[in-house]
């Protein structure tokens, strides 16, 4: 099915297998145009060095349209960095990933960016609302509504 | 020396006018599906009037569907994909576009 997701899909990922990910940011697998998955490390001096991530990316059809879902896996052998912003089933609370999304976007740029999101970070904390959050949450973070009401981090 | 043409091929070239001239350029892409303007949007099988483009006040272009697909989701609230700004479509109206091709 060639839906604009596809289409679009395949030209970031002909760009990524030709130019390369951004530094830090290795891609692991995207074997078809539903869900990519990423390691993400924050090089460099960092409250996260040698801590290795892993991210999923989950497209709908309307991609770019409609943003991805983007959350870290927390599974036996890798675990959601602990972030302010980053709940700790790996949902993350980032204002690019909800309300301030845009088509011109892309992979790289979401994983560019929470990369600089963990560079930045002063505090590994988990957010305040991190247990009943995680009691609650949906399988697809894009089902939640995030209020973004920090902007320092 | 006379010369007897037997057969000949035209061909021609098109580019939307976008201000960018530059003959070497291999041509700006539609910031949404990213294909080339020239190219048509990914819900159209074929390029020229019937997928034109969009400018925004803002100076930003896109395919004008994809740029619709956008402006229709509550998501967009109405701003350009680009600079966020509210999208306002610059007087350069789909009815000039033919005049529009170099």
């Amino acid at each position: 099915m060639a839906s604009i997701s596809t289409r679009r899909l395949h030209k970031e990922l002909s760009e990524i297998r030709t130019e390369g990910c951004p530094c830090g940011i290795t891609l692991l697998n995207a074997d078809n145009y539903e869900t990519w998955f990423f390691s993400i490390e924050v090089l460099g001096e960092s409250l996260y060095q040698g801590e290795v991530f892993k991210l999923m990316f989950r497209f709908d059809a309307s991609y770019p349209i409609s943003s991805p879902a983007v959350q870290f896996v927390v599974d036996q052998n890798s675990q959601a960095p602990v972030h302010p912003h980053v709940y700790s089933n790996g949902h993350i609370c980032a204002s690019i990933l909800g309300t301030e999304w845009s088509p011109v976007l892309s992979v790289s740029a979401v994983c560019v960016t929470l990369q600089s999101m963990l560079a930045s970070c002063k505090v590994k904390e988990r957010p305040v609302d991190n247990d009943r959050y995680v009691r609650t949450a949906p399988d697809n973070p894009k089902k939640t509504r995030f209020q973004y009401d920090d902007d320092t981090v | 020396m006379k010369v007897h043409i037997k057969h000949w091929n035209a061909v021609a070239q098109w580019r939307w006018n976008t201000g960018n001239n530059d003959q070497d350029d291999e041509g700006d892409v539609c910031g949404i599906c990213r294909v080339p303007y020239e190219g048509c949007c990914p819900s159209c099988k074929m390029p020229g009037d019937d997928c034109p483009l969009i400018w925004g006040e803002c100076s930003h272009i896109f395919h004008m569907h994809c740029l619709l697909k956008w402006l229709g989701t509550t998501a967009s609230k109405q701003q350009c994909p680009m600079d966020r700004r509210p999208w306002v479509t610059a007087e350069r109206k789909v009815a000039d576009i033919p005049n529009n091709l170099s």
